[in-house]
């Protein structure tokens, strides 16, 4: 006679079950001007609620549920619904538009989408004879829906979760049934990629994927020493369909109980910072760009005593940024004392007005990031790690761990995880079980990055440093061979463009080309600013990119780059991009990357005219 | 169906503050809170304190004008209301600490003595019928407030100020008739005199102490009354009445509280004011104590209560200074009958201060502190 015990699996929802019983505060959001709490016992009755309701409406093992929405709890209350009932989460971008929209929908042939307001409900409705396979539309926010639109398969999030209150009263241990049921093979969300070459690809992660990371990077501090818990405070405001923002919120969250703020929408990411002062910050390098040149602008815009004494503050940060830079992230005793004076005189009330008094663990990923903005928050006191991973490994690939940081790497592979540098192509290749299942129906794409040996080609071009850490290069794809023969890592010095406040996009061209040239972007703001005290009249993006003194500023800039670099490696020309780059335009992939091929084809002209004279 | 959101078995609107982070609230409560942060919670109490210990340090005649001056705070934060927080300009504030000082002196008064008098010494009787007896003469006047606005209702309360010294003056019987005055309100204790040295120190320390407490009181009263429903109506109120009737506020009924509650804290005042003294003169209720209380409000700080204390502590603190003018400009004489003498340069100071002030810094002492505050509050940046 045998014994079959079921063995159930760990997944981030059953973690989240277990935290039930507690009246702790899991999830924050601003509503009416004020912080409301949810507890992990509201957080999992609505779950299970969201679950019985997905099972009422006929999700299957496997089905595919897309979520369109900005970051809110109800994201949350989706995904982990989804996968109790073993259902396929799938996230779009809010701004992706709609013909975005049906490719995603279409692609991963989901059966229901969870929309956030009209303006979703708008895009999904637009493209709907694309998508056959979608049932139901839930929308969560009923304002210029209800009443209005009478399409069938609209349903109010209200309505969905009395289906799901009515469906666990008549099937109670319903959802306990299925969950049990749960296999680690289970995929549990698609992750599409950015696209910055060819239309999106969704990454499969299944429950053994996802429950690896948690492993490596949640309960083992793969970032944080010591690991994240319950104290921990983070705020969640990139989108939650990109692997780092979903690691840092649902992950940090059900794994370690870390308490998540979302933020109100991208536009008082500032003030909710402030405001929240989160323990544990993830940005992407345009975040922390951006935060730099806000810095630069409120001093250029402070009265004299106060942008005389930080100034001097911030030279001094400079240094300590220099010293923790040798040290790896670790104070001597001299920059220690000069830090704590710093601390009373300025650190503390700029940290608290940027919202990062209280961080203990910052990081920076997804794009590559220029090292000297990562050096001022070093030298504010902000322990900054750069870390490196991507949907197709469920981010498990590289961190600087604290203390140990080399500036200008991505760190050094987590512990438990193969990583070798092909030494033919200097390509990254990774081995570990958070490697994904695969692309989502298309196993020709899965094949081009997976080889036999369960090795994942990254894509991207890296070398060792000090045998201990990588230093990655670039996109494989990205690397520019000039018409000499010479190799370029474009995105080493569009990241020095970049860390310039005055810049916002820089994109170096000159594959197959006798010299580099660049497309700048100015960034407005910043420049606006720098134009108003210089009492230069302008109207527009353009006119003001146009002015001769904007050209001279970018030209000092861009001549103290190529000081950096050697002499085949510099900018030669450059020229303006005549607007702001744009993701409903296509120029920009939804997490804000240049797109390369796009940039070329509508900027064709000004690109020619570099080369022509 | 709408509150399925949410469990309603499950505790909600927890109203902890989550550590270390003072802009985080979690319910309107704190986000209301008077003493928000712990620093704010740490310097009141210091201040308190502080004050309460004033009592045995400082010399008996600084007491006196000291608790003079938080009496007088008590009527500017009543003229603050109706005027500051409910935008209703009024010049006859002086009519009010009338009424409640006379309703004062009348109740504790012997009742065979020279004038009217009751023998109700006990000062938790005289008290609250003094702010109660003005509060209700402010209500009979505020009808016109709800018709006039501005200029018009300015010059009615004028008037009222001119009705009340004549009425105060022909009334001998009550007040004893001009240049001759009458025994003002007796404070009294549970039987304890509190005008007389006694356990709690002299008779200066004493009465110190319960202007102190009166004031507090009084201040936290009306803090908590400007953040409540009606102080938010009266704001509304001020900044554009026909919007605030619009959006749903009852004005007349808003208005008469207005007047009804700066009335009530102009009686209390005014029953409290002339307890240093001991002694109460028809006379004093001139339009120059309105002016006063309107200088205390703008030199302080409009619709603040703290700027009324502080404005208030002004005005009194001001005096010693201007008394000790003669030994160092010597053609201004002490004596009131000489011109120019230090009363004449008083009243021109209250009258400059009032228009720098207005020009220089509207929002008055207060705002002078909030300039401070902000500056440090925005470091290292400037806004």
């Amino acid at each position: 006679m045998t014994i079959t015990t079921v063995q159930t699996v760990e997944t981030i929802v059953t973690r989240v079950r277990d935290r039930a019983s507690s009246n702790a505060v899991a999830l924050r959001h601003k509503d009416f001007g004020v912080w409301q709490e949810i507890t992990w016992a509201e957080y999992w009755n609505q779950v299970e609620i969201v679950a019985h309701a997905l099972l009422a409406l006929g999700v299957e093992t496997g089905d595919r549920v897309a979520v369109h929405s900005e970051n809110r709890p109800e994201w949350l209350y989706a995904d982990l619904g989804i996968v109790a009932v073993r259902g396929v989460t799938v996230g779009l971008y809010p701004t992706n538009p709609a013909s975005e929209v049906a490719y995603l929908l279409a692609d991963s042939g989901a059966k229901i989408l969870i929309a956030e307001d009209q303006e979703q409900v708008d895009k999904a409705l637009e493209v709907l004879g694309e998508c056959p396979a979608l049932e139901r539309i839930v929308y969560l926010e009923p304002r210029g829906i209800r009443g209005r639109y009478d399409d069938p398969r609209l349903l109010h999030w209200d309505e969905f979760l009395f289906i799901g209150v009515e469906h666990r009263g008549e099937h109670p241990g319903a959802v306990a049934k299925r969950m049990a049921e749960t296999r680690p093979s289970d995929v549990m969300t698609l992750i599409y990629t950015s696209g910055t070459t060819g239309p999106p690809k969704g990454v499969m992660l299944t429950v053994a994927n996802v429950e690896f990371a948690v492993e490596v990077l949640v309960k083992s501090g793969g970032f944080t020493s010591p690991p994240p818990n319950e104290r921990d405070q983070t705020l969640s405001y990139l989108p939650l369909c990109h692997v780092a923002e979903r690691a840092f919120t649902v992950w940090f969250n059900s794994a370690a109980g870390v308490q998540v703020n979302f933020a109100e929408s991208i536009e008082t990411v500032q003030a909710n910072l402030r405001e929240v002062q989160p323990t544990i910050l993830f940005g992407v390098p345009r975040i922390w760009e951006k935060v730099l040149a806000q810095v630069n602008i409120k001093l250029d815009s402070a009265s004299w005593f106060k942008r005389t004494t930080t100034r001097f503050w911030l030279r001094v940060a400079d240094r300590v940024g220099d010293a923790l830079v040798r040290t790896g992230g670790t104070h001597t005793a001299a920059t220690r004392v000069l830090y704590t004076v710093g601390w009373i005189f300025c650190f503390r009330a700029l940290r608290e007005r940027l919202g990062m008094r209280r961080v203990r663990y910052a990081s920076s990923g997804a794009a590559p990031i220029a090292p000297d903005v990562l050096k001022f928050f070093m030298g504010i006191g902000v322990r900054m790690h750069e870390v490196y991973g991507m949907s197709e490994n469920t981010a498990i690939a590289t961190a600087n761990r604290p203390g140990r940081v080399k500036l200008g790497t991505v760190g050094e592979p987590h512990d438990a995880i193969e990583l070798k540098i092909d030494e033919a192509t200097g390509e990254i290749l990774t081995r570990h079980p958070g490697t994904f299942a695969g692309y989502w129906g298309n196993p020709r794409a899965t094949a081009d990055v997976l080889d036999d040996d369960g090795w994942l080609h990254t894509g991207d071009v890296g070398e060792w440093v000090d045998g201990t850490h990588v230093r990655i290069t670039d996109r494989m794809k990205d690397i520019i061979i000039t018409a000499g023969g010479k190799n370029v890592a474009p995105s080493e010095m569009e990241n020095a463009l970049k860390a310039s406040p005055y810049i916002k996009e820089a994109v170096v061209i000159g594959d197959r080309r006798p010299y580099l040239t660049a497309l700048i972007g100015i960034e407005l703001d910043v420049v606006g600013e720098w134009a108003r005290r210089r009492r230069l009249p302008y109207t527009t993006y353009r006119d003001l990119s146009d002015k001769p003194e904007v050209r001279e500023l970018v030209q000092g800039i861009v001549n103290g780059v190529n000081e950096q670099f050697n002499r085949v490696e510099q900018i030669k020309l450059f020229a303006f991009l005549p607007k702001e780059l744009d993701h409903e335009d296509g120029e920009l992939t939804p997490t804000q990357k240049v797109k390369r091929s796009a940039i070329a084809r509508l900027f064709e002209d000004l690109v020619e005219g570099m080369y022509r004279r | 169906m709408t509150t399925l959101s949410r469990d309603s078995d499950i505790p909600t609107g927890r109203s902890r503050r989550v550590r270390g982070r003072p802009l985080l609230y979690t319910s309107y409560g704190q986000d209301m809170a008077l003493l928000d942060t712990t620093a704010k919670r740490i310097w009141t109490l210091v201040l308190v304190l502080a004050a309460f210990l004033l009592s045995g340090m400082l010399a008996d005649r600084s007491l006196e004008v000291l608790a003079g001056a938080f009496v007088l705070a008590i009527g500017a934060i009543g003229l603050n209301i109706v005027s500051g927080y409910a935008g209703q300009i009024s010049l006859g504030h002086a009519f009010f600490v009338a009424i409640g000082a006379y309703t004062a002196a009348a109740l504790s008064g012997p009742v065979d003595g020279r004038n009217l008098g009751f023998g109700l010494t006990e000062i938790w009787i005289w008290l609250p019928a003094a702010g109660l007896l003005a509060a209700l003469a402010g209500v009979l006047v505020a009808p016109l407030a709800v018709r006039l606005r501005g200029l018009y209702l300015a010059v009615v309360t004028l008037g009222l100020v001119f009705l009340g010294e004549h009425i105060f003056k022909e009334w001998d019987h009550l007040t004893g008739g001009p240049g001759v005055g009458r025994q003002s309100a007796v404070p009294t204790l549970f039987g304890a005199r509190l005008d007389v040295d006694g356990p709690l120190g002299t008779r200066e320390q004493s009465l110190y102490t319960l202007m102190l407490i009166m004031l507090i009181i009084f201040a936290v009263a009306a803090r908590n009354l400007a953040r409540s429903r009606i102080g938010r109506a009266f704001s509304a109120i001020r900044d554009r009445d026909i919007a605030a009737e619009v959006i749903g506020v009852p004005i007349t009924r808003y208005k008469v509280l207005a007047f009804g509650i700066s009335s009530f804290y102009a009686g209390c005042a005014g029953g409290l004011l002339y307890v240093m003294t001991g002694f109460v003169e028809p006379g004093s209720f001139s339009l120059l104590l309105s002016v006063q209380f309107i200088a205390m409000v703008l030199i302080g700080g409009v619709a603040t209560v703290s700027g009324s204390i502080m404005g208030a502590l002004f005005i009194v603190l001001i005096q010693p200074l201007t008394r000790a003018l003669p030994g160092f400009v010597p053609f201004i004489s002490g004596d009131t009958t000489v011109t120019p003498n230090v009363f004449q340069v008083e009243t021109v100071l209250y009258g400059l201060l009032i228009v720098l002030f207005l020009v220089f810094e509207p929002r008055g002492l207060f705002g002078i502190w909030i300039r401070v505050r902000n500056y440090w509050k925005s470091w290292p940046f400037s806004y």
